[in-house]
């Protein structure tokens, strides 16, 4: 996800760092390299030319001297991303009963990005309905209704109804129970007059307290019109933007909503339920930068482990103790997750870091063989996996027992002294209250430094 | 019954590209004006100092001197420095459009080698240079085909069934295209069978099954989370032995950087043997484009592109862009909701709508 611009323009930073000397030619290449980069992730061409111009008036501003110069430019380029993505704006939920709507073209992920919302208010305690008021695609209905169940929420559709209003009628009176609504509509354009006279006759009729767009990550230039368009024809609250994993890099949607004041509430990465995350600007261009976002990794795993464990987690973690169990548990939220390769960028460091890409995707298959190879133990073993490393018979023993190879075992086992000695140097740090800075900065050094991890 | 005139083409045509065209004209207008401009001081110059313009051709020896300084003032040539000043002018102008910077690029370059160093008559350089940027992107774009005389010419070669796999990511509307292509085969008068090979996303069977019965078309099916590629070849066999010339195969939308994903729509692809594979797209799409072309490209080597939601903006650059990436053509625009909104994707009209 967004390695490729990340990389652009971390390479544009470190070469302003790097640059002895600032003459025009050097600033020239800089500014075409940004140009580029911000281009090709559908940033506004207007935009991007203003914020070119700005930071060439600094650099070639003679009252700022030497090195104070690169450090301006670097403050000013970070500062300039940050207000092209806009201000930190979170949905926040009403006391009273929430109707959140979602809008949007056809194909933007909406049907979908209903169930990935619900789950996530259902997880925090709230008790979520999704309702299907889009009558007119073949089968809408349909999956709404697959979505809920495989995911166990409550949903509201009706496959013969052909009229939005009247459905809504219907099934008004049974949401009462329910303090989040989440409404699906039907995939429109702006220009076709007969969706939008339906929309504002539903508008008119739910009165929802969130109206929300849904739009692609991948959109190109055509972003900001289509921002400006739906927010003159119906009152937008906020955007969700979607397909954020993959190469786009959504430089289009999240300027055009930044242009457009709409606020930025989530963005989803990828097909399965738990790919749904708030937008934090300031967070989201830290990752970017490669700085790493302990703060979104933190809340995702908040919001797939249960209290109970993490506690005795966070215990053994004090303590700089932690048994094979442990290891298994939090690779599997790892998995969960939405897997390695979503949380490597979130952890400071390891953005740049040589992971080979294979090791990313055969977690899986290894958690699987993992969790045979637990059973294959004793309890002293379990609780001091030392001992195998110590009489390596026990490890041939443990192979047979689970029906893998030796060299799984001991892989396991590499996995556990990894983790080990991560929480032994780290324990004094508490995890539960978030990181500052300075926390951070120290974490990704130490990352860094790892170049190679072998799992 | 459908005849083949009253298929819809270019509903849209008219507002799709009116803003690029307008922006067209007017970056050449300037280009043109700018030189006359400095060719007509240059002029003036030479003719207070007297001196002898720098070249002189043959025919120019016989005439006058107000006669050599009139072809001087109506003949120019453009600078590379001059070039590269406007040059930027269009780089916004067609990256605001939608073109993917790559492919600026390439139009660029080519528009350059074109047009400097030629002689260019001052009335023409407008139209010169117009029609300069109309070959260059002509150039790109490749010629479409029409895929009902591949069909016929698979059909009087052999009896197996024509195989077309649909391709994309998630959402750019592949199932809604399918039921499309079906109603347009149907009108070519060839009936077709669709193989419900995405058992992924939540209720795509039913919805191909609607389409079905509304087009009175055979959809093949299997259970959800069961093998596209099975999927695939049942309709084939179904298609082989019902003597049915066309089988569609819909697939699940797939980002293209999931490698697994794109490991089984290489699998699919190698089961079915289809003879001809579709690249869905979607023409508000922007530098991703590219990318989105070139993995689907390199995993199963598509033979063509279909650009959908063309309504929806009336910015034309994707189809440039996706057209560079692959080197393969666009066949038809997807322009709305119904069955019938499938354009034919016609290269000239594409560049007549830019006003080249």
């Amino acid at each position: 996800m967004l390695e490729k611009l990340g990389d652009l323009l971390r390479r544009t930073t470190n070469k302003i760092a790097n640059a002895i000397f600032l003459d025009k030619d050097m600033v020239d290449s800089i500014i075409k390299d940004l140009q580029r980069a911000l281009i090709e992730a559908d940033v506004n061409v207007l935009l991007v030319k203003e914020l070119s111009e700005k930071i060439r008036k600094t650099a070639m501003d003679e009252r700022i001297k030497g090195i104070e110069k690169k450090e301006h430019i670097i403050k000013l380029l970070h500062d300039e991303l940050a207000r092209i993505l806009g201000e930190y704006k979170p949905l926040e939920l009403k006391k009273t009963q929430n109707r959140i709507m979602l809008l949007g073209l056809y194909g933007a992920g909406k049907t979908t990005t209903i169930a990935k919302l619900g789950n996530y208010y259902a997880k925090r305690g709230n008790k979520a309905a999704l309702v299907g008021l889009d009558v007119y695609r073949p089968a809408a209905p349909e999956q709404l209704k697959q979505l809920a169940e495989r995911n166990h929420l409550n949903c509201f559709v009706d496959m013969k109804e052909k009229n939005a209003v009247n459905l809504w009628k219907s099934c008004e009176k049974q949401l009462k129970d329910y303090n989040v609504v989440v409404i699906d509509t039907a995939g429109r354009h702006t220009l076709d007059k007969e969706l939008i006279e339906e929309i504002k006759a539903l508008d008119r009729e739910i009165r929802p307290t969130e109206t929300i767009l849904v739009m692609p990550a991948d959109i190109g230039q055509a972003a900001k019109k289509q921002a400006q368009e739906f927010l003159q024809a119906l009152k937008i609250s906020g955007v969700i933007i979607t397909r954020m994993d993959s190469t786009a890099k959504g430089g289009g949607a999240l300027t055009a909503c930044a242009e457009t004041k709409a606020p930025v509430y989530f963005i989803t990465t990828g097909e399965k339920i738990n790919d749904i995350e708030e937008f934090n600007p300031s967070s989201f261009l830290s990752r970017l930068l490669g700085m790493g976002d302990l703060e979104a990794l933190m809340e995702k795993i908040r919001s797939v482990t249960d209290e109970k464990k993490q506690e005795k987690m966070q215990q053994q973690i004090a303590e700089g103790k932690l048994s094979l169990e442990d290891v298994i548990e939090q690779v599997r939220s790892m998995n969960s997750l939405g897997g390695f390769e979503k949380i490597k960028s979130m952890i400071p460091g390891f953005g740049s870091a040589k992971i080979p890409d294979n090791v990313l995707e055969s977690q899986e298959a290894k958690l699987a063989k993992w969790e045979h190879i637990l059973k294959s133990m004793t309890r002293e073993e379990k609780e001091n996996p030392e001992l195998l490393e110590k009489q390596t018979s026990r490890i041939s023993r443990v192979a047979q027992g689970a029906g893998v190879h030796g060299s799984d075992v001991r892989s396991l086992l590499k996995q556990y002294r990894l983790l080990n000695e991560m929480v032994k140097s780290g324990s004094g740090m508490d995890m539960s209250k978030g990181l500052d800075q300075r926390q951070m900065q120290k974490l990704a050094k130490k990352f860094g430094k790892i170049k190679k991890i072998r799992f | 019954m459908f005849t083949k005139k009253s298929y819809k083409r270019a509903k849209h045509g008219k507002s799709m590209f009116k803003f690029l065209r307008e922006k067209i004209s007017g970056w050449a207008k300037k280009l043109s004006k700018e030189e006359a401009k400095k060719q007509e001081i240059k002029a003036e110059t030479r003719e207070k100092a007297g001196k002898k313009p720098r070249k002189i051709e043959v025919s120019e020896k016989k005439e006058g001197f107000f006669e050599k300084i009139k072809t001087k003032i109506s003949k120019t040539e453009i600078s590379e420095e001059d070039f590269n000043r406007y040059s930027d002018d269009l780089q916004n102008l067609l990256l605001e459009n939608n073109v993917a910077y790559t492919a600026v690029e390439k139009i660029i370059w080519e528009l350059k080698r074109r047009v400097l160093g030629r002689e260019f008559l001052k009335d023409e350089i407008e139209s010169e240079i117009k029609a300069s940027l109309r070959d260059t992107i002509e150039e790109i774009i490749m010629n479409p085909f029409d895929i009902s005389f591949k069909i016929a010419e698979k059909q009087a070669n052999s009896k197996e069934p024509y195989i077309i796999l649909f391709v994309g990511i998630n959402g750019t509307g592949k199932t809604t295209t399918i039921a499309k292509v079906a109603e347009y085969l149907k009108d070519k008068r060839l009936s077709s069978v669709i193989a419900a090979a995405d058992t992924f996303r939540a209720a795509s069977i039913e919805q191909l099954k609607k389409h079905g019965e509304k087009l009175n078309v055979k959809i093949i099916s299997q259970q959800y989370g069961s093998d596209p590629a099975a999927v695939g070849f049942d309709a084939i066999s179904y298609a082989k032995k019902n003597h049915i010339p066309v089988v569609l195969i819909d697939t699940a939308g797939r980002m293209h950087t999931a490698k697994n994903l794109m490991k089984e729509i290489e699998k699919i692809s190698n089961v079915c043997k289809p003879d001809l594979k579709l690249f869905i797209g979607e023409s508000i799409t922007g530098n991703d484009s590219v990318e989105q072309a070139e993995s689907f490209n390199e995993a199963v080597g598509i033979d063509g592109i279909i650009l959908t939601k063309a309504d929806v903006d009336e910015k034309g650059g994707t189809a440039v862009s996706v057209s560079y990436a692959t080197r393969r053509p666009v066949l038809f625009l997807g322009t709305g909701q119904e069955y019938r909104d499938l354009e034919l994707f016609d290269k000239r009209k594409f560049t007549e709508k830019l006003g080249l």
